[in-house]
């Protein structure tokens, strides 16, 4: 039942915050520098972990397909796993961890201390100030994280590719244009404005409404991550489900 | 600060293996972590179990033409891979922030430096019960945690590959070996026992503030999930060599 309001207040609250959207002129400036700042924040990071997961991937596949004799296809198989699936889960789980958990604790100490009531006693709007630059920050520089995990994902296979399974670096890459088509990259671009979108409600969501002090943004941060995980796993299922019935519908049955 | 983290772990192991032992900690604890965590972690590995097989199926038909190998494939992946990293990860991010707000708040309203007067140490009386607990709780996790979503691939590949459960087992017993399992329980301790440690570590560091609690959650979020890649590639690598 607490869920249900729960779910109620979000939908309410990306109804306010369209319509906000729509009626009022977007300030660029402010919106870019969410951008930056969240590009740069989480960089390192996801580079660091695009790479090794792009590794883990190689090890585990080379264990799976060296019985086959299918070591030639490795590259192309790691990356087309980390281009539809592992990559957009990924960077939304990094993002989670470091924006979205910086956000919600911002937003939430903003309310608790009513520096959110006193924008509003400006005559200006907080959602508009706030929220919105911090929405739109968080979607578009998860396009940037992921393109970034994604390289360094293949530099890692790669390497490993080398240390690990023995294969030139020509045999693996040249088998990535023939299995990753261009409807892997696209699933992989709308699983992660999918996840982007989630979190994003989410984690301003949560900060937005937090309330009770210290403690009440504290609870406010972990709720959020907990959240966002939960729903990030949900949505890249129905993403896979409703992607597949889309190309059924498309392509007939494949 | 690397120097630090290995001074705390180094003590932590000392502490643990000298009495008193504070298993009524230890047990609520283990309570916390394994016990509150559990429907979360099943609920979202069950999904990604579901997804796991039909990414298998949409790749293996993509090469070889034929999907009849995914539940062999699938149950070995996520025996290996998925069970303990995503539960570690889930993990992560609610234990190890409450952990870390726990200790930071502690930290910043000085009721650390108050246990250090009254000549308790910090680290015997929340660190080890906190470690003892994420070991244990880690490979209760992942134990369970890959059962069930075994039984969610088994759904997920009668429904919508057309496999019975029978196939499934089958395959499974001719892909998964025990050592599998070992390796997946393995892998849960090492996560198990990183999550507290970095946490505490952080929340020791925690400054003044509202602000400092809250960074000090978000820094330990993000190292242990770091951690948590980089120990799960070093972890595979080094069974890759044992096993063959």
């Amino acid at each position: 039942m607490k869920m249900l309001t729960e779910i109620g207040n979000i939908v309410l609250f990306l109804r306010d915050l369209a319509q906000v959207s729509v009626k009022n002129k977007l300030n660029t400036h402010i919106v870019s520098e969410q951008i930056v700042k969240v590009t740069e924040q989480s960089f390192l990071t996801t580079a660091l972990a695009g790479f090794f997961v792009g590794a883990i991937m190689t090890v585990q596949f080379t264990l799976q397909v060296r019985d086959f004799g299918a070591l030639g296809y490795l590259g192309g198989l790691a990356t087309s796993a980390t281009v539809r699936e592992v990559g957009p889960l990924l960077i939304a789980f990094m993002l989670s961890g470091k924006v979205g958990a910086f956000t919600s604790a911002e937003l939430g100490t903003m309310r608790v201390t009513e520096q959110i009531d006193a924008i509003r006693c400006l005559g200006a709007n907080p959602l508009l100030e706030l929220i919105l630059p911090r929405y739109i920050g968080i979607v578009v520089s998860s396009f940037f994280l992921l393109v970034i995990g994604l390289f360094m994902s293949i530099f890692g296979g790669l390497l490993m590719g080398i240390v690990f399974s023995g294969i030139n670096p020509e045999e693996y890459l040249r088998h990535i244009p023939t299995i990753v088509s261009a409807g892997s990259i696209l699933s992989g671009l709308i699983k992660c404005f999918v996840f982007a979108l989630v979190l994003a409600s989410i984690c301003t969501y949560k900060g937005y409404s937090a309330s009770g002090g210290a403690k009440g943004v504290g609870r406010a941060v972990v709720s959020t991550a907990v959240a966002t995980m939960v729903t990030i796993v949900v949505a890249d299922w129905l993403t896979s489900f409703i992607g597949d019935v889309i190309v059924t519908l498309y392509l007939g049955s494949s | 600060m690397i120097a630090e983290f290995f001074g705390l772990f180094g003590r932590t192991l000392a502490y643990m293996i000298t009495p008193p032992y504070r298993i009524k900690d230890i047990v609520r604890q283990i309570q916390f972590i394994a016990f509150e965590s559990a429907p979360v972690v099943v609920f979202c590995l069950s999904f990604a179990a579901i997804v796991t097989i039909i990414e298998a199926s949409f790749h293996m038909k993509l090469i070889i033409h034929n999907d009849s190998l995914v539940p062999g494939f699938a149950s070995l992946l996520i025996i290996r891979e998925l069970g303990a990293v995503v539960t570690a990860l889930l993990v992560t991010s609610r234990v190890g922030a409450g952990l870390a707000a726990e200790v930071g708040s502690m930290q910043v309203t000085e009721q650390i430096d108050a246990l250090k007067m009254l000549g308790i140490d910090p680290i015997r009386f929340l660190v080890v019960p906190r470690f003892v607990a994420g070991v244990i709780s880690g490979v209760i996790l992942t134990v369970v945690a890959t059962c069930i979503c075994l039984y969610g691939a088994v759904i997920a590949s009668e429904i919508k590959l057309g496999y019975t459960a029978g196939h499934f087992i089958m395959a499974m017993r001719a892909f998964v070996h025990f050592n599998d399992l070992i390796q997946a329980m393995v892998k849960g301790a090492f996560f198990g026992a990183v999550i507290p440690l970095f946490s505490c570590f952080f929340g020791f560091r925690c400054r003044a503030g509202a602000e400092g609690v809250g960074l000090a959650t978000t820094n330990s979020v993000v190292a242990t999930s770091i951690a948590v890649i980089i120990i799960d590639f070093v972890l595979s690598w080094v069974f890759s060599y044992l096993y063959i």
